[in-house]
């Protein structure tokens, strides 16, 4: 990788491109510093997914606040958590939990579906 | 593009795949939609039933119902009359008319709440739906099938089609590659599709002219050596006669110069004579005269005849073999013995020694010429056979004229014979061995 | 199940083989043998299993978080490479032969990623089915429907591309590495975002109206651009900044490459 760095730096001598380097490094290095700011204080939904079903299949949570979503996948196949109004999608292995960070949303609905069993598995996320 | 049988093969497979695929995706979503729409026809066809069917306002009746589906009857007042052993006591969806979703006892449901003024009946019923999505698939998956199936055939027809298609370029291109270097006569244009037809008309106008111009060119050259012959004649006349009368005068010693002006004139002549038998023997223009002969004897009768050179150079020559006969043109091969025989007097050292031998192998006749000079490096095989192409230049240690023509004389005439010619070590150890092999043909198949 | 596992398949396919096709063409631009496309496409394969296999691991780490950072990593060190392509790309159409390993590496390695990263999912997504067989055939017809579409789609395009003049070759390639790089950094961030490492923010507009995500063009335009209905200001900085530097570098390579 550092090679492959270099090689392209000896052709990106000037610098104004290393310039831009750097700045795609820092863009790149934010997200570390926002890692600082603990999610304790967050309010925290659980979901549950069993048989395929989301249970509860509505959650209530507050508008303009953001919510650490924790899904526990009780099947032993594995989910895909994905919304497209959220823009969120998220793998959740068979028999594990997974964590994900929403809003802060506007009231409204928004609904979610399991990817790999979009048929059953639906369910939305109402913001009040 | 590497391959245009690839790339049609690639190209049309992708176009076929993708226009079916979309189309069979719209297939199969029409025939879900479709078997789900029947569906729902089901379910509301069961609450109709269930509210003609006559109900005891009295204590709430569990019924059992075929698995996969529940039901409730609810009186006016929200009070549960019927239900089917799965169902629940509470109501399965909230008192709206219509289709809903729901999920309860850990499935998904499509319910239907209806609502009958007859009798004042909430008719609830529900039905699994993973179980309606998995049987309304069935029924698509079969329509869809076949077009994956199909795609593998279609791909090898496109395969064979397409190579079909391509076969006359394959065809043209053959036809070009085994056409020798000098066979210059046109294409046969045995009905090219129309688009190779421009290629294979381009090709023809193309060889014509450049026949024409070889045919310019050879017949330049013959004429210009002819041409040559008389004057040439004249001047060794005229050298001889100088001679002559140079001798006349009593002087004693010919000037050096004479001597030199008849060995080059002699050299001319012989240039003159090698060029003329060059272009005499090009096997295309050649009137060969096929007669069955004995070559052993042809090879007796050139040696005899060619006997001076080889003993001025005090070489020892021998004929081995028998008799063998062969198809042949007697004055072609006349020269084609005389030039080996020249080559190997020519690259012998003085005293060395020659061998000439006819043999029969398997169904093959071999001539071979072996001499005991310095040989040929094997890299310069190919080369010796090219016009005036001579080793090491023109500075040979030999007395005898030579103009690098011989060999390619001698490949004219082999070629004439359809024989090939094989060049290797001689069997003294060094010098070469020049191996003419005349295979057996058909009578048909040389003309 | 069928049309899941079609938009499951397809989504995959599309963003692998759309990079694939520009690459290639891009290799046959610079008629390099493509040789490493085959090796990517074998070391792709065994690390999608290596990777799907162990994603339950990989989540978990990083307080449940792990999936994302991966993902985002990955994106990110694409998005670099093809960059690092784009550049040996317009350096080599002017002075053969610079490098020229290296960037079969740089492309060997762009393509294994991304293979990994996408091949990972639909090997999951596959695998959950293979123990409920009533849904087997309809999951697999329709991966088979999905990979075909996807294939057919990015060999039309390699082909357009091929077959455009050489010049408009470079350019376009340039063009769509651009944009396909754009759409890695954008992934990214979302990604980011989502493991609350990146501010989470309202969307910038909606367009789900004018082309939802969840049809056939929706998702072809999420393959090659990352199309994204719903987008955030910090997603849109992004992606237009991604799109500023990669052009930025590119122009400045190719004013050096016509100075000289």
């Amino acid at each position: 990788m550092i090679n492959l760095l270099k090689a392209g730096k000896g052709i990106l001598s000037s610098g104004r491109i290393t310039g831009c380097l750097w700045l795609l490094i820092i863009l790149l290095g934010f997200p570390l510093l926002n890692t600082c700011t603990s999610d304790t204080d967050k309010p925290t939904v659980k979901l549950e997914i069993r048989n395929h079903l989301f249970n509860p299949s509505e959650v209530a949570i507050p508008a303009d606040t953001e919510v650490k979503l924790v899904i526990y996948n009780r099947d032993s196949s594995p989910e895909e958590f994905e919304s497209y109004l959220l823009n969120r999608k998220k793998v959740i292995m068979g028999n594990s939990k997974a964590v994900i960070f929403i809003g802060p949303l506007p009231a409204g609905e928004y609904p979610f579906f399991g990817e790999f069993h979009p048929k059953t598995a639906q369910g939305k996320i109402i913001a009040q | 593009m590497k391959s245009i049988r690839i790339f049609l093969l690639i190209t049309l497979l992708s176009i076929i795949m993708l226009v079916n695929f979309v189309s069979a995706l719209h297939g199969y979503r029409d025939t879900v939609a479709e078997a789900q729409r029947l569906f729902d026809r089901q379910l509301g066809a069961s609450a109709r039933l269930l509210a003609d069917m006559p109900v005891a306002s009295g204590a709430e009746r569990v019924v059992a119902q075929p698995e996969a589906m529940v039901m409730q009857v609810w009186s006016e007042d929200k009070k549960l009359l019927v239900r089917s052993a799965d169902a629940p006591v509470k109501p399965l969806s909230e008192f709206a008319v219509g289709f809903k979703e729901i999920n309860f006892s850990g499935y998904r449901w499509r319910s239907l709440t209806e609502y009958f003024p007859d009798n004042g009946h909430w008719i609830i019923v529900a039905e699994r739906s993973d179980l309606r999505y998995q049987l309304a698939d069935k029924l698509a998956i079969a329509a869809v099938l076949p077009i994956l199936l199909g795609l593998p055939v279609a791909g090898l027809l496109i395969w064979f089609v397409v190579g079909r298609g391509l076969s006359s370029l394959r065809k043209l291109a053959e036809a070009l590659h085994s056409k020798r270097a000098e066979d210059l006569t046109p294409l046969p244009e045995c009905s090219p599709p129309e688009e190779l037809l421009p290629v294979v008309q381009s090709i023809n106008a193309l060889l014509t002219r450049l026949q024409a111009s070889f045919e310019r060119e050879r017949r330049f050259s013959a004429d210009a050596a002819h041409e040559l012959r008389t004057p040439i004649a004249a001047i060794q006349v005229h050298a001889h006669n100088l001679e002559s009368e140079f001798k006349g005068t009593g002087q004693k010693l010919i000037p050096a110069s004479l001597v030199k002006l008849e060995d080059s004139v002699h050299r001319m002549a012989h240039l003159v004579e090698q060029m003329l038998d060059l272009f005499r023997t090009t096997p295309e223009h050649y009137p060969a005269r096929f007669e069955m002969l004995n070559l052993h004897a042809l090879a007796r009768e050139v040696l005899a005849e060619e006997y001076p050179i080889f003993a001025q150079r005090k070489q020892q020559v021998e004929l081995l073999g028998g008799r063998v006969f062969i198809r042949g043109d007697r004055f072609a091969l006349t020269i084609l013995l005389k030039n080996l025989l020249h080559n190997a007097a020519k690259y012998t050292p003085v005293a060395g020694r020659i061998k000439v031998s006819t043999t029969l192998v398997k169904e093959d006749i071999l001539l071979r010429v072996e001499d005991s000079g310095p040989g040929i490096p094997e890299e310069e095989y190919t080369r010796i056979f090219e016009r005036f192409y001579r080793i090491g230049g023109d500075r040979h240690q030999s007395t005898v004229p030579g103009c690098g023509l011989g060999l390619s004389i001698v490949q004219h005439i082999a070629r004439l014979h359809g024989a090939i010619i094989e060049l290797g070590q001689s069997s003294f150890g060094h010098g070469l061995s020049v191996t003419i092999r005349f295979t057996k043909v058909k009578e048909d198949e040389r003309d | 199940m069928l049309l899941t596992s079609v938009m499951v398949v397809l989504r995959e396919v599309l963003e692998v083989a759309l990079l694939l096709s520009v690459l290639l063409a891009a290799t046959r631009l610079l008629e390099l043998r493509a040789r490493w496309f085959y090796i990517a496409l074998l070391l792709g394969g065994c690390f999608a299993v290596i990777y799907g296999e162990n994603l339950a691991k990989i989540s978990q780490a990083f307080g449940g978080v792990g999936q994302e950072l991966v993902n985002a990593g990955i994106s990110i060190f694409i998005y670099i490479l093809l960059i690092v392509v784009a550049v040996l790309l317009l350096v080599n159409w002017h002075k053969k032969h610079y490098k020229l390993l290296t960037m079969q590496f740089v492309m060997l390695l762009a393509v294994t990623m991304a293979i990994m990263r996408e091949g990972s999912e639909i090997y999951v997504y596959l695998t959950s089915f293979w123990l409920h067989p009533p849904l087997l055939p309809s999951v697999m017809i329709g991966a088979l429907l999905g990979a075909g579409i996807g294939y057919s789609l990015s060999a039309l395009f390699y082909y357009l591309l091929c077959g455009l003049s050489q010049r408009y070759t470079l350019g376009i390639s340039c063009i769509f590495l651009t944009i396909l790089a754009a759409g890695m950094s954008l992934q990214a961030s979302q990604l980011l975002i989502q493991a609350d490492l990146l501010p989470a923010q309202e969307p910038l507009w909606d367009s789900s109206r004018l082309l939802e995500e969840n049809s056939i063009a929706g998702q072809l335009f999420y393959a090659i651009s990352g199309y994204e209905a719903t987008p955030t200001p910090l997603e849109v900085v992004v992606y237009v900044g991604s799109i500023v530097i990669m052009l930025g570098i590119i122009a400045g390579v190719y004013y050096r490459i016509s100075r000289d």
